[in-house]
């Protein structure tokens, strides 16, 4: 790290002899100025890099709605990018008014935040409206991967209540537990109070975001049900496609795109120095975490694309697009803490988990549109574990502060213990979150407020209650083509 | 800004007024101050220009997504499923070649000036190892190598095996475009304008900014010997010679695709400066790299502005109605001209530059209509043609003041029509050269042997069905449930007229 800029008048203008009194006042002036400049500097630049981080994350919306809309049938299109936006927009509500609080508000006993509701006190030392704006930009990335798994079959009404409970609740003490400072499970904690000496290692969120999204939607697919003629009598599972395959890949390029904010933007500052007068510093960290997303994204792209010809006979874009998507949830976890090789090995494995938890979903009868709880859920939870076995002690020391002694991956000879710390974070979050929205999914189902109508389902809720097609390809009064209307 | 501090210097200069002792303590004291001060000055430089550099590196690669829309809206939509499946794997299979390879074939270095080769840049294995290159900079050229080979994916799009586009596409991103950016953006390449032993070619060095030649032309002519190999698409001219229209089956994605890639090209182009915060005169400290890059991105914008219009009125004459996917076209074709000099010329020049792209592009049209070539998203003759009218217009228009700029020197050969004489000129004329020449025997060999093995081309009927009836798992469009009968199936997007063979319907 750079020194620091001081000056003492005194010292030094009796280190410069009689009469200099005025000459080091000066000096001292100049340097004070100079430090400030920097100081202005360093935040200018941190903020501009964490908002367009966040600007990007937040172009991950569009790349949901677009892979949720090419993922159903036409007739529901309406239906599942009105969840989209409004996950945006209630989500902004919400954490706005407690999320935020609850995730990073002030000190806490390590369970949840207790202050800066609705930005109250805000902002403080260490977080400007930039990183509320990067925090929400997450939250409402966790709830929509939720409203994939209960698409084409739930309830409006339903879906409001589990989003803002989700966006408001549920997320935000999950976020507590591993990122705020105070969290009782973070790796930000001081060292001595450290879980395991470590804390567990979820960078930019395998866990905290993608299996708390996959989780919720495992209970709300669970309860309600698979959709209407996805498995027949006999048990055969019949595949109900998505209506556009050019939306499924607009979806996916855009997600990937997003990820650049969601993965390397997670470092919430990029000008902090590692060493004095070295060319690499967090910027460094910050490329390397950029690559090993791209890494395995691409690798678990090509695996899927290999595996699904043998498995298939073909090649097949919505399942390598899907593939992708699983490698990134996965590399997540890991992506600051690791080396670019290691990357490929988290996208190579992710596809295979892919692949294997899609074929236990088919053998359990279990239905979902987005495939989201098998890719969120299962690719984030082999990313947590991932970390446990790969992370690379010097990276650790350099993303969470040096510690001698830490411990890290597995397979790196760091020992077991942060690898324990990533399992009691899998556990913690599947239980917290199947207490908490398995709970709240069966209430909705008790009181009729769920699943919609089988005849609903038929015909479509884009018809029924969202007020017509989502596609007019003819004009009404066409008759020759026998428009697609009601 | 010299920001050295010597204590035995400054305490000479103290010591006047006070005893040497402690002169030499203040002298130290600040010495260490100013060096604490070059330290954060130095850390704030890199946060800024790596800050710079990845944003720049992700819109170039949301170009990626932006060339899939438009390559899917321009081809029918029973091939949609394919040649978007081919947008993602370019990235997916480009990351892998380029990262265990191509960069280091790219800009290995030392090495000589035909290849890079050092063995610590091979699957990045030490790096970054000095100043001046990190990962921003890995990530930027990796944007760029998938650029080059999703173009070449435009000219061979409807009628190629998948295998034979895996092979060609790991051969371009890994071996054939990494040895020709080599050759002119390493500091070791021969033709290089920051070759750093100042053995610059004819005095000057090639001046491809960004890539007219190195991406566009690089692409545009592999998918010429992949298209001239295996042949237009059937259907495309009938027995009389005459050339039938295959329209794309959305207008929609063809226009969000152009937005997307005139977006991504404010990476493309300012970002190839890979720094922003760089003062170039101490008498004038407003004026930096950054207004270099903002004029960069100003240029830019001319000539796609320019392109397209000029195409709008000249479509509007030649075909009789305003057509926005020719306009659409013509935009990226004053993008891709521009490229190499956006950053040597000024801004008026910048309309030159699209002007004539717009006139190159159709005129390679109606030369391709002539001689029956067949490519579906025009790639060779706008990447390859106004590439390589971009490259011309570099020796042409590159002002003396931006080139000593840029490329840091005293004196350098600029633009003809400036004043410059003509060995940029030549320069330039050298590069189309040898990039034609050197992807024409790398891409065209290849394209030949996988189709004597009968690796290229589909079958007839697999082309008359659609590519992703046959090969992707089904149709890309599912606008109705399959069990839904009162309504008539979307199966048949193009008239029957067009072929000799009616399309098959589509099967539940």
């Amino acid at each position: 790290m750079s020194g620091t800029l001081t000056c003492s008048v005194s010292d030094l203008s009796a280190m410069l002899g009689p009469n200099a009194t005025a000459a080091a006042e000066y000096i001292c002036g100049q340097l004070g100025t100079v430090d400030n400049k920097f100081t202005d500097a360093a935040y200018a630049v941190d903020n501009t890099y964490l908002l367009f981080s966040s600007y990007l994350v937040f172009s991950m919306q569009i790349g949901f709605a677009m892979l949720c809309a090419g993922s159903v049938r036409a007739k529901n299109t309406m239906n599942i990018m009105l969840t989209n936006v409004l996950d945006a927009a209630a989500g902004g509500l919400f954490y706005y008014l407690f999320g935020y609080a609850f995730a990073f508000g002030g000190s806490s006993e390590g369970f949840i935040g207790r202050h800066n509701f609705a930005l109250r006190d805000f902002p403080t030392l260490t977080s400007d409206y930039s990183f509320f704006l990067y925090q929400w930009s997450f939250a409402i990335a966790a709830a929509g991967i939720t409203s994939g798994s209960i698409a084409e079959r739930t309830q409006f009404v339903a879906y409001l209540i589990y989003s803002s409970f989700l966006t408001g609740f549920v997320y935000p003490i999950v976020s507590h537990w591993f990122w705020s400072p105070y969290g009782w499970a973070s790796p930000f904690r001081s060292a001595q109070d450290r879980l395991f000496n470590t804390g567990a290692i979820d960078f930019a969120g395998s866990g905290v975001v993608h299996m708390v999204g996959g989780i919720a939607g495992l209970w709300g697919a669970l309860i309600e049900g698979p959709r209407r003629g996805r498995f027949e009598k006999s048990g055969r599972a019949i595949s109900l496609r998505g209506h556009s395959a050019s939306l499924v890949v607009l979806g996916t390029f855009l997600l990937w795109f997003g990820w650049y904010g969601f993965n390397p933007g997670s470092f919430t500052k990029i000008l902090v120095p590692y060493e004095t007068g070295s060319s690499h510093g967090q910027w460094s960290g910050i490329g390397r975490t950029a690559v090993t997303t791209t890494l395995a994204g691409s690798t678990a792209a090509l695996t899927t694309l290999f595996g699904k010809r043998l498995l298939s006979g073909h090649w097949n874009v919505t399942d390598v697009c899907n593939g992708l998507l699983g490698g990134f949830a996965a590399i997540t976890g890991g992506c600051s803490v690791v080396e670019p090789w290691a990357a490929i090995v988290c996208g190579f494995v992710a596809a295979l988990v892919l692949i294997g938890c899609n074929k236990l979903a088919e053998i359990v009868q279990y239905d979902d549109p987005l495939e989201a709880a098998q890719l969120h859920g299962g690719c984030g939870a082999w990313g947590l574990i991932f970390v446990g076995l790969f992370a690379k002690e010097k990276y650790l020391n350099e993303v969470y502060g040096a510690t001698p002694g830490r411990p890290y991956g597995r397979l790196m000879g760091g020992g077991g213990k942060l690898l324990g710390a990533q399992l009691v974070q899998i556990l913690v979050v599947a239980g917290w979150v199947s207490a908490t929205m398995g709970t709240l999914f069966f209430m909705l189902k008790k009181l009729g407020l769920l699943r919609i109508s089988e005849k609903d389902e038929m015909a479509g809720m884009d018809m029924t209650r969202h007020g017509g097609f989502a596609y007019m390809y003819y004009d009404n009064d066409d008759e020759s083509h026998r428009a697609i209307q009601i | 800004m010299d920001t050295t501090c010597s204590a035995k210097d400054l305490a000479v200069l103290l010591s006047s007024s006070s005893n040497s002792t402690s002169s030499l303590a203040a002298a130290t004291f600040l010495c260490s101050q100013f060096s604490n001060i070059s330290n954060k000055l130095s850390d704030t430089t890199y946060a800024v220009d790596n800050t710079y550099l990845l944003f720049s590196a992700y819109l170039v690669f949301a170009m990626q997504l932006g060339f899939a829309m438009l390559c899917a809206g321009s081809v029918r939509a029973k091939n949609t499923m394919n040649i978007m499946l081919t947008n993602v794997l370019d990235a997916a299979a480009g990351a892998i070649s380029y990262y265990l390879f191509g960069f280091a074939f790219a800009f290995g270095t030392p090495s000589n000036g035909f290849i890079g080769r050092h063995h610590s840049f091979f699957a990045l294995s030490s790096y970054p190892e000095r100043p001046g290159a990190d990962f921003s900079f890995f990530l930027y050229q990796w944007a760029f190598a998938i650029a080059a080979a999703g173009i070449t994916s435009g000219s061979i799009a409807e009628r190629t095996q998948f295998v034979a586009y895996l092979i060609y596409s790991s051969f371009l991103t890994g071996f054939v475009y990494p040895t020709v950016s080599h050759w002119f953006w390493s500091t070791d390449g021969w033709a290089s304008a920051s070759r750093s032993d100042n053995n610059l070619l004819f005095g000057s060095g090639a001046i491809d900014f960004a890539g007219s030649g190195v991406v566009h032309m690089v692409g545009g002519i592999a998918g010429l010997w992949g298209a001239l190999i295996e042949g237009p698409r059937i259907g495309r001219f009938d027995r009389l010679g005459r050339s039938v229209a295959l329209r794309g089956h959305s207008a929609s994605l063809v226009v969000l695709g152009t937005f997307l890639l005139w977006f991504g090209w404010y990476g493309f182009n300012p970002g190839s400066f890979l720094t922003i915060l760089k003062g170039y005169e101490k008498s004038r400290p407003y004026y930096g790299q950054w207004s270099a890059v903002g004029r960069t991105a100003v240029t830019t914008t001319l000539a796609g502005c320019t392109s397209a219009l000029t195409t709008l009125f000249s479509k509007r004459l030649l075909a009789g109605h305003w057509n926005v996917i020719d306009v659409c076209n013509g935009l990226l074709g004053g993008f891709a001209a521009i490229t190499s000099g956006c950053a040597v010329v000024e801004p008026w020049a910048a309309i030159v530059c699209g002007f004539v792209a717009s006139w190159v592009l159709i005129g390679f049209n109606l030369l391709a209509k002539k001689l029956k070539y067949d490519d579906p998203l025009e790639a060779a003759q706008l990447h390859g043609g106004c590439g390589a009218w971009g490259v011309i217009f570099t020796g042409l228009f590159a002002t003396k003041r931006y080139v000593n700029e840029v490329y840091s020197g005293d004196g350098r050969p600029y633009g003809l029509l400036m004043g410059g004489g003509g060995k940029l000129l030549a320069a330039q004329l050298v590069q189309i050269l040898v990039i034609i020449g050197w992807v024409s025997v790398t891409m065209g060999p290849l394209f030949y042997g996988l189709h004597k093995m009968n690796l290229l081309r589909i079958s007839r009927e697999d082309e008359m069905a659609g590519m992703d009836m046959t090969r992707h798992g089904g149709f890309a469009y599912a606008y109705n449930d399959e069990d839904d009968l009162s309504v008539k199936p979307w199966g048949k997007v193009e008239p029957t007229s067009r072929s000799s063979t009616p399309t098959p319907p589509l099967t539940a």
